[in-house]
């Protein structure tokens, strides 16, 4: 993975030494609470409703343990022993003090960490696949260019006050596991006829208050001029963004509004310009950069491999840990385990610190010393033997977290909700930990298959409601929380917007709902192999929603 | 002449130092605990305490300021159920609430 050189550390100490005096400068009041917001916001720093909340950055997902272990002391010192894994695959912090955020963050940068950039109207945190690098189906390791975005965008004088925030995120496969589509710009690494490695380029995706599927701006762009097209499109964005109109900011309304041709050509127009300004890599800083994603030296292991084959065999929850959690690895003998932070019951996305402590020590013992964080809010041990699998499950067995879910229906997204945040409407973890209590059976789970639910505490969508096979929404109806559902949302290369169903259900009626929903499914399926969004696809809302509100 | 309507507010923010919910209390004083806020039942009083929190602001002690409803009745409970999680905690991390009324010493 990636190793700060001296011009990073220089200005991420920097840049901890010139907020420590922000916050020095706002405690003794030499700073309003006007002039010192934007500051913080920069910084990652937020007031929510109990406390500040420090988002930290993890840039495309990829921690080191030594890392982990690092945000684990943190969770311990500075908070209440955990932290909360995000969509954006980024931790936060929820029980923050404002005078120990200087020495908290001379602590993340010690290990090459920070919270720059994680709020304000600038280029956030880059995501990827979680399985780049090991995923035998990708062009190219989607963190290379991920990196070279980063380090274009941290700082970027130009784009430091944009009209809005905006997000990147980066494929490196055509199986899209990053939703690149549901992004202000979404790349996905492709190859041309002549076999030239590029960049497949989607403009104006989003979610909030309007979602967006994002449409395709460019099909290819060489990898040597991936920067000088990206700052077009930031640019004529910076230039025509509706900055009026905090609702009307996102590039997704620009892209709409011109219309997707027009939005492409005035790229076109504005690229030369870039282009002779300098900006794209100079081809040894690439060179320099692509080195540190050199897949590691693994070890040649013929398949299969006996004793996991055994232990499959002789371990029936072990085999279905397996099935739903091991992903294939490039490498044989080799498997990418998710570990799943969503126990039955659990908050999806906590992880206390001890743990990420135990998470660390396993990453150390047995996947080269690296962690992912999965934008489902889920961890991802890379780089595992096929023959260490057993051991690895038994531990996470230990810690809780070895619930063989991924991708089924107890694998929810929640955001944080009113159970924290200042903007939520209705709660989301609570609604979470219900449906996975009612859907704990993991026969049943099984037998319903793949299908993911996404919950939002309000109309933001931190939650990714709108690109759940089962979305769920957070309203607040004259004082009380009411949930609204959505179906057929997909945040892979299918993507797609749910469609609402109808008024939403109290909170003791939702878990019901949902219920009712995934029944409905499992009676007008064709066959068990024909998931939830591909029945859906094929029958629309209509049996849905009459399941739920009956015929009208 | 018609009758004003019913007022039940208090007065509440987060402390600049570290975040934490505060509540402002009959003694003049900023508490944590919710049980302890006074209770503006005049518009006046409302007004008062609107006041108070303002020049709280302004001297750096406190952010994020609001007069929120109350629910009338014996016990001092915010209105919304949001300012309730926020006197008391999230309600799925009940080992980390915070009680309304302090500790007994």
């Amino acid at each position: 993975m990636y190793i700060y050189d001296k011009f990073d550390h220089a200005i991420t100490n920097e840049r901890v030494a010139e907020f420590s005096q922000q916050v020095t400068r706002r405690l003794k009041g030499e700073l309003s609470e006007d002039q010192f917001r934007p500051l913080r916001l920069m910084n990652g720093l937020y007031l929510q409703l109990h406390a500040y909340m420090l988002r930290v950055a993890i840039p495309y997902g990829t921690l080191s343990s030594v890392q982990l272990r690092k945000l684990a002391d943190i969770a311990r010192k500075y908070d209440r022993d955990y932290g909360h894994f995000t969509t954006r695959q980024n931790i936060q912090y929820n029980w923050i003090k404002l005078d120990q955020v200087p020495e908290l963050l001379a602590e993340l940068a010690s290990v090459e960490m920070h919270a720059n950039q994680t709020s304000g109207n600038c280029i956030r945190n880059v995501t990827a696949d979680q399985f780049a690098g090991v995923a035998g189906d990708e062009v190219e390791d989607p963190r290379i260019i991920s990196e070279v975005i980063r380090q274009w965008s941290t700082f970027h004088p130009e784009f430091s006050f944009l009209p809005r925030k905006f997000k990147f995120a980066v494929t490196g496969a055509a199986k899209d596991r990053a939703a690149i589509q549901f992004h202000d710009i979404g790349i996905q690494v492709v190859k041309n006829d002549a076999g030239e490695v590029g960049y497949a380029i989607y403009v104006g995706g989003g979610m909030g208050r309007t979602p967006v599927v994002a449409p395709l701006i460019k099909p290819f762009v060489a990898r040597s001029e991936l920067l000088s097209y990206l700052e077009a499109c930031l640019r004529v964005y910076n230039m025509h963004g509706r900055r009026d109109n905090i609702y009307k900011a996102r590039i997704k309304i620009l892209v709409r509004e011109l219309g997707p041709a027009e939005y492409a050509r005035q790229v076109e127009e504005m690229w030369p310009l870039t282009r002779a300004a300098g900006v794209d890599i100079d081809p040894a800083e690439e060179a320099r950069i692509r080195a540190f994603f050199a897949p590691p030296a693994y070890e040649t292991i013929a398949e299969p491999v006996a004793s996991f084959v055994d232990a499959k065999a002789k371990n029936r929850a072990f085999a279905r840990w397996v099935q739903t959690n091991v992903h294939v690895h490039k490498a044989p003998g080799y498997g990418a385990v998710t570990i799943s932070l969503k126990p039955i019951g659990g908050i999806p996305g906590d992880a206390s610190t001890v743990q990420m402590h135990a998470i660390a020590d396993l990453s150390d013992k047995y996947s080269l010393g690296e962690v992912r964080v999965t934008h489902v809010q889920n961890l991802v041990l890379p780089n595992v033997k096929q023959a260490d699998l057993f051991a690895v499950w038994q531990r996470l067995g230990e810690i809780g977290f070895a619930e063989a879910n991924v991708g089924l229906v107890t694998d929810i997204i929640a955001c944080p909700g009113l159970d924290y945040c200042s903007l939520a409407n209705a709660r989301s973890i609570p609604v979470a930990q219900q449906l996975s209590t009612r859907f704990a059976d993991l026969d049943r789970q099984h037998n319903i298959g793949p299908l993911q639910i996404k919950i939002s505490g309000c109309i933001n969508a931190c939650g990714h409601h709108h690109a759940g096979h089962i979305g769920i929404l957070g309203v607040d109806k004259a004082g009380q929380e009411f949930y609204q559902i959505t179906l057929g949302g997909a945040g892979d290369e299918t993507a797609s917007i749910g469609t609402l169903l109808g008024p939403g259900f109290a909170g003791d009626d939702i878990v019901g709902a949902v219920d009712k929903v995934v029944n409905t499914y499992l009676e007008l399926r064709q066959a068990p192999s024909e998931t939830f969004i591909e029945a859906y696809r094929r029958v629309g809302a209509t049996p849905f929603k009459e399941s739920l509100y009956g015929r009208r | 002449m018609a009758q004003a309507k019913p007022v039940n507010k208090m007065l509440t923010a987060n402390r600049l130092r570290n975040g934490e919910t505060l509540y402002y209390t009959a003694a003049g004083a900023w508490s944590q605990y919710v049980a302890e806020a006074k209770v503006a039942t005049t518009a006046e009083d409302a007004e008062a305490l609107a006041k108070i929190g303002a020049a709280a602001y302004a001297a750096n002690l406190v952010i994020d300021v609001a007069v929120i409803d109350v629910t009338p009745g014996a016990e001092v409970r915010p209105a919304h159920i949001r300012e309730v999680i926020r006197a008391t905690g999230p309600t799925v991390r009940t080992d980390l609430n915070k009680p309304v009324t302090p500790p007994q010493r």
